[in-house]
């Protein structure tokens, strides 16, 4: 993790314009690791920081969004009056505001108000979200970013609930698990979106299962058995029936569980081996075993799914918001 | 377009590009996880940036956001400012699709294409359906689950239409592979919402007949099981009213040693009120027996759930 702080192969130029969502997967991993002390925390805040686009004043007739660009390629100097220019991203917002909490930084300081209101402007008439006003694609993903960032921004004036609820409610399918969008195939990643989204906004009582079987807004009986048997015999998780067993899915669909207090019910130990099969001599993560090399995106989910694992000298995760616990709790 | 196999000329050598001044990337005094660009990507996103300030909407540009994209191909500023440049010039859409095809032999799976793709032939309308599915088709030959594929696939039915031959399409993958959730799933998506069938409520019958042999040919498949159990979906009381589901499930509990998902599906019956008939009767006593506990050494993997699952059963009603 440390080394790829300090700078990441040329391999990665293609992921440039998510500099900062590579940076949430460093800075997340090192402090499920414990190993927040290596990061200068003032200089990540200030490189942080230097995404935002600018507070702005939400009003009729201007659909801008006010929060962080991903990347310098998608950011342009402040002084452009164009407000065309301004490209700043509802999931590169989640994972800045998701640095900024782990490393402690105050919120007092953020105009919350104004990346609220204005992520307003990106809900659509059917409760999805696109995450980027000039127009781009719409499906549960960015339904729980702007759940997580209302969440840890504490304001909820910025999105519709019940509207966003009506579209996660259309985006399961037949089987119990969720798609991407209606009529998708339902999906691990998707289906995390979907149950996370819906617990931060307090559709889904925590620990459902210790529960009596009360009603729910979604099936969870099916959705609960679609995301057990998405444990394979390898002991993996894959993210599809009859798909291959993924390392992400680990943290995708055990975090499902987890949300519903089902992680009682997956094989521990089965899932565990699998993860360490993928475990690469040089400290990160493949995909599944034997594909090298291995990339910051599954280092940085198999490090998760093992503190959903409970594994030893990980600090635990408060899994529908991607971040560890404690820093959860310094709101 | 760079390749390959040509050699990369630096846009500072192109003639025609000299009245540009590159805008270098300004990463701070002290940039976290700072990438090790190669020469040639620097220098495409420093000329990018110029045409970009400067909002230059012309054809050197278009061309620019092509070597940009081939770059970077998830750089949806790119891709934005390139659909500006298109209805600036009113450039060809038909050539715009071949472009988005070109890019997707390298690196299909990115939601900016596609999305591109959708912008593209929304402009062009129903004219382009045919176009739309032929190239979903054409990765789907590739990879037949593509998320992406798939997902543009069903935007083309329902926006822009060509519902006639889907269902067959889904028959044919299920034919090269019955193991295909993918193709369930747009099996499922055809039969509820193809303006040409009716409905759910309308092709149930035929569609348990086809669930119900795919899961005699292959039990361990969960992909029919969902799918027949998904037929049912708000109707429990038609599910354990259709015989040849409670049927099927006996069938595969008794001769097949594949027996997760009819015991799942069983327990579902049996939940919304079945009244099973003698020989299955048998079964699920034999089933909920503290003497034997198939149900767990079934399903090792999950043997907790099944047992929280037989625990919420409700009794079954006295033997008449």
């Amino acid at each position: 993790m440390e080394m790829m702080l300090e700078l990441l192969p040329s391999e990665y130029e293609s992921q440039e314009i998510n500099r900062l969502t590579l940076a949430y997967f460093v800075v997340c991993g090192l402090d499920i690791l414990g190993a927040l002390d290596r990061i200068d925390k003032d200089q990540v805040a200030r490189w942080v920081l230097s995404f935002y686009s600018r507070s702005g004043t939400v009003e009729p007739g201007n659909c801008q969004f006010y929060g962080f660009h991903g990347s310098r390629t998608s950011q342009y100097p402040l002084d452009k009056q164009d407000l065309s220019f301004n490209a700043s991203h509802l999931a590169s917002t989640y994972c800045a505001l998701a640095i900024l909490k782990i490393i402690g930084y105050d919120f007092s300081n953020l105009d919350s108000n104004s990346i609220s209101l204005s992520m307003k402007n990106l809900q659509q008439p059917d409760g999805s979200f696109i995450p980027i006003h000039f127009g781009a694609e719409r499906d549960l993903r960015f339904v729980y970013c702007a759940a997580a960032i209302s969440s840890m921004l504490n304001d909820w004036c910025g999105m519709d609930k019940e509207k966003a609820t009506d579209y996660i409610i259309k985006c399961q399918s037949y089987d119990g698990g969720f798609g991407l969008v209606p009529g998708s195939e339902s999906h691990g990643g998707a289906t995390y979106c979907a149950v996370a989204a819906l617990q931060l906004m307090g559709y889904i009582k925590a620990n459902y299962i210790s529960r009596s079987t009360g009603s729910s807004v979604v099936n969870v009986a099916a959705l609960l058995e679609w995301a057990l048997q998405r444990q394979a015999a390898d002991g993996g998780f894959q993210g599809r029936p009859n798909k291959a067993s993924d390392t992400c899915y680990a943290f995708w669909v055990v975090g499902v569980l987890r949300i519903l207090g089902a992680d009682q019910f997956l094989d521990k130990d089965a899932l565990r081996s699998f993860l360490l099969s993928c475990q690469s001599e040089y400290g990160g993560f493949t995909k599944f075993p034997g594909s090298p090399p291995p990339d910051l995106y599954h280092s940085y989910y198999g490090l998760a799914a093992f503190s959903l694992l409970g594994e030893p000298g990980l600090a635990q995760l408060q899994v529908e918001l991607g971040i560890t616990a404690l820093s959860g709790a310094l709101t | 377009m760079s390749s390959d196999e040509e050699e990369w000329v630096p846009f500072s050598r192109r003639p025609g590009w000299r009245d540009v001044t590159p805008v270098p990337q300004d990463d701070g005094p002290n940039p976290v996880v700072p990438i090790a660009y190669r020469e040639e990507f620097r220098e495409i996103m420093d000329y990018f940036r110029a045409l970009y300030f400067a909002d230059e909407r012309s054809r050197r540009s278009l061309e620019l956001t092509a070597e940009a994209i081939d770059k970077n191909p998830g750089n949806y500023t790119v891709w934005h400012f390139r659909r500006r440049v298109i209805d600036a010039l009113n450039a060809d859409l038909c050539g715009e699709l071949d472009f988005v095809s070109l890019i997707s032999l390298k690196n299909s799976k990115n939601y900016q294409l596609w999305h591109h793709r959708r912008w593209v032939a929304e402009k062009l309308g129903p004219d382009s359906a045919n176009k739309e599915l032929e190239f979903t088709k054409m990765i789907l030959a590739r990879d037949a689950k593509h998320y992406h594929a798939w997902s543009h696939r069903q935007w083309v039915l329902q926006s822009l239409g060509g519902w006639e031959d889907e269902l067959d399409y889904c028959a044919q993958l299920l034919d090269d592979d019955i193991f295909n959730n993918s193709a369930w799933n747009q099996r499922y998506f055809v039969i509820s919402k193809s303006p040409l069938l009716g409905g759910v409520q309308a092709m149930r019958d035929s569609e348990v007949g086809y669930a119900i042999e795919a899961i005699a040919a292959n039990p361990e498949n969960e992909s029919p099981w969902r799918y027949l159990r998904g037929l049912f979906k708000g109707h429990a009381d038609l599910l354990i009213e259709d015989g040849r589901v409670s049927e099927a499930c006996l069938k595969v509990l008794k001769t097949s040693n594949q027996r997760v998902f009819a015991l799942s599906l069983l327990l579902d019956l049996l939940c919304h009120g079945l009244q099973p008939r003698e020989e299955l009767r048998e079964v699920v006593q034999r089933l909920s027996s503290e003497m034997e506990l198939p149900v767990e050494t079934m399903d090792p993997m999950r043997s907790s759930y099944w047992a929280w699952r037989k625990s919420n059963l409700l009794p079954l009603p006295e033997a008449s």
